[in-house]
């Protein structure tokens, strides 16, 4: 269980804003948890928070009721994974090697019979094992999305922290990300907490959604209760059409003058 | 927090993995045993070069007493140079995993200026007789300890307040060694000239002019360093996935960048008192052991690029010794290096 209480955060000693303003927050358990907010709004500092990343200068994030600043490092990376934005490496390194290192919380880089396994099986889950001795840069931006994805399921901790995972990501290999982060929750059980930009794919994913603005959590909730344009238009400052489609809200957020974006 | 396997039944091991690793192994093998052979007879020609080839140029008889005694003059030398090799090899590699950059070398943030100054500085200071600077082991702690310190300082303010930025770190070596450089050399014209001459000859270190004096102070600073360094091996490899990904998957970041920082600067201050700035060693062995071993783990790189970096001085000192000086051996390292490093910063497009 991982719970925020009034966590303040500046940047830099003389820093005159806070990035983050008396947040609280409670991770839901094996649901998917998406921050949603304009940039600046704190999304990514409030990841670092969790993770322990960027330690909390006040309040305090606990870890199954302990201070996570008072856990190891390396006992905090046996229960919490986080997950930069697609990233370029500056080393060249093959899919097995990555998601080896996945398996360094557990073993330190020793890899013994059963970490093995747990790569192979990281593989295998993620559909990695064919391409597993190709090189990260020889290997589709979906592809190594998944690579480090599987990394993360070698490491083999139930909380999963995203930030931003679609970036740079063209919409079939977006989707394709959402529909892994939903498998690790209803098949794995996973909690996953995750960064997104784009709120229709917070809506149609994500179990629980969390709007910031301005450092602070002006409301959370289920995908309907916030989904609606009295919630986002002052968070994004910015004017929302919504509709429904098959089931589920949509938000339309081109300009309404023009038209022809409007259905 | 019970969770189910990823899947029941693992997949049945796949021979190509097996295949990969033989492949990579024989490959290990077959490079670590070329570069210990041509170790070996670099190191037997840098010994001839010094005794037989010397004797018959004199045309004098090479008797076992004769042998012994420049003998036992040319292992103090070659423990110099084989093990500051090493360092600044491994000492780069660090560097360039927690930097993030293939074509930073330690050597680039002017520890060399940063030596002159001291003992200039000393001199000046304290004059030519004082234990400070006469006591070539004291002036040794005291100037390693002076380049540790402006290290550590300087590399800890600028990575915690600018997170990794290199192009700041180059900027602030180059203007610290220039001022250093200005300042000593305005202190060298002032002072008078005995005191000059010493000065002159405390830091004319290099590696035809090793300072063999320090060597069996230095070997065991040298030797911790190089071992401290390389028993992180499996550290280094998280920490290549950049800062965030590392503190992920549990590594201190903050502590091992700080203890890497001060290990560096140890290890970079006594090879620069031992056998002066050899500011692209580092840079080419690395580089060259990456090209040549196909991997990115740290284990393998450390090793390799020791080998290569002890290769290239010693058969290049060798060369140098038996044609007499004809080629100094630090012009011809400085100048592949800095062709090779215009190379990497053309292909990379970045520094």
């Amino acid at each position: 269980m991982i719970e925020v209480k009034n966590v303040t955060q500046s940047y830099g000693r003389f820093a005159d804003r806070d990035i983050l303003k008396d947040v609280s927050l409670t991770v839901r358990e094996k649901s998917i948890t998406a921050l949603v907010g304009a940039n600046g709004a704190g999304k990514s500092t409030l990841l670092g928070v969790m993770t322990n990343l960027v330690p909390a200068r006040q309040g305090v994030v606990t870890l199954d009721g302990v201070d996570i600043r008072k856990i190891k490092t390396a006992e905090v990376s046996k229960k919490v994974a986080f997950l930069k934005q697609t990233q370029q490496l500056s080393v060249k390194i093959t899919v097995k090697d990555l998601v080896e290192y996945g398996r360094f919380p557990h073993c330190g880089g020793r890899l013994r019979t059963a970490d093995k396994l747990k790569v192979e099986e990281a593989l295998s889950y993620m559909n990695l094992a064919d391409i597993k001795n190709s090189y990260l840069d020889e290997i589709s931006g979906g592809q190594r999305q998944r690579a480090f994805i599987a990394m993360i399921l070698a490491q083999d901790t139930p909380y999963i922290f995203l930030d931003e995972p679609l970036n740079n990501l063209d919409i079939r290999y977006s989707v394709e990300m959402m529909k892994v982060v939903y498998r690790l929750v209803s098949e794995l059980g996973k909690t996953v907490v995750v960064v997104l930009h784009d709120i229709n794919f917070a809506a149609a994913y994500a179990n629980h959604i969390v709007a910031m603005k301005d450092g602070e959590i002006v409301k959370e909730g289920s995908p309907d209760e916030i989904i609606t344009t009295e919630v986002l238009n002052p968070v994004f400052d910015h004017d929302f059409h919504i509709t429904c489609c098959e089931g589920k809200s949509v938000c339309l957020y081109y300009d309404k003058a023009s038209k022809r974006c409007a259905i | 927090m019970v969770q189910r396997s990823l899947v029941q039944k693992p997949l049945p091991d796949s021979t190509p993995k097996k295949f990969l690793t033989t492949n990579l192994n024989r490959r290990f093998v077959l490079v670590f045993t070329t570069l210990t052979l041509l170790i070996v007879a670099s190191i037997a020609m840098y010994i001839y070069s010094r005794t037989f080839a010397n004797a018959f140029r004199l045309g004098v008889p090479m008797t076992p007493t004769a042998f012994n005694s420049i003998l036992g003059r040319t292992i103090p030398h070659l423990v110099a140079m084989v093990s500051s090799a090493i360092l600044l090899a491994v000492v780069s590699l660090s560097f360039q995993t927690i930097t993030q950059s293939r074509v930073l070398t330690p050597s680039m943030i002017g520890f060399d200026s940063v030596f002159v100054g001291t003992q200039t500085a000393l001199v000046f200071f304290l004059g030519a007789q004082h234990a400070f600077f006469a006591d070539p082991i004291v002036n040794y702690f005291l100037t390693s300890g002076i380049m540790v310190a402006i290290s550590v300082f300087m590399f800890g303010a600028i990575l915690r307040s600018s997170r990794n930025n290199i192009v700041f770190l180059l900027m602030f070596g180059l203007v610290l060694s220039g001022i250093v450089n200005s300042g000593a050399s305005y202190l060298q014209i002032i002072m008078n000239e005995s005191d000059f001459f010493q000065v002159a000859a405390a830091t004319s270190v290099n590696i035809n002019n090793i300072a063999v004096n320090i060597v069996w102070v230095a070997l065991p600073i040298l030797v911790i360093v190089v071992f401290a360094i390389t028993w992180r091996h499996r550290r280094f490899n998280v920490m290549s996935l950049g800062p965030e990904q590392a503190k992920s998957l549990g590594v201190h970041y903050e502590r091992e960048l700080k203890l890497n920082l001060f290990l560096i600067a140890l290890g970079m201050s006594a090879a620069t008192a031992l056998i002066g700035p050899l500011t692209f060693l580092g840079l080419l062995a690395v580089n060259a052991a990456r090209e040549i071993l196909k991997t990115h783990k740290h284990l393998p790189l450390f090793v390799g690029s020791a080998m290569m970096a002890v290769l290239a001085l010693v058969l290049g000192q060798g060369v140098m010794e038996l044609l007499q000086g004809a080629i100094p051996v630090t012009a011809i390292i400085n100048l592949v290096g800095g062709s090779y490093i215009f190379y990497l910063i053309l292909k990379e497009n970045r520094i």
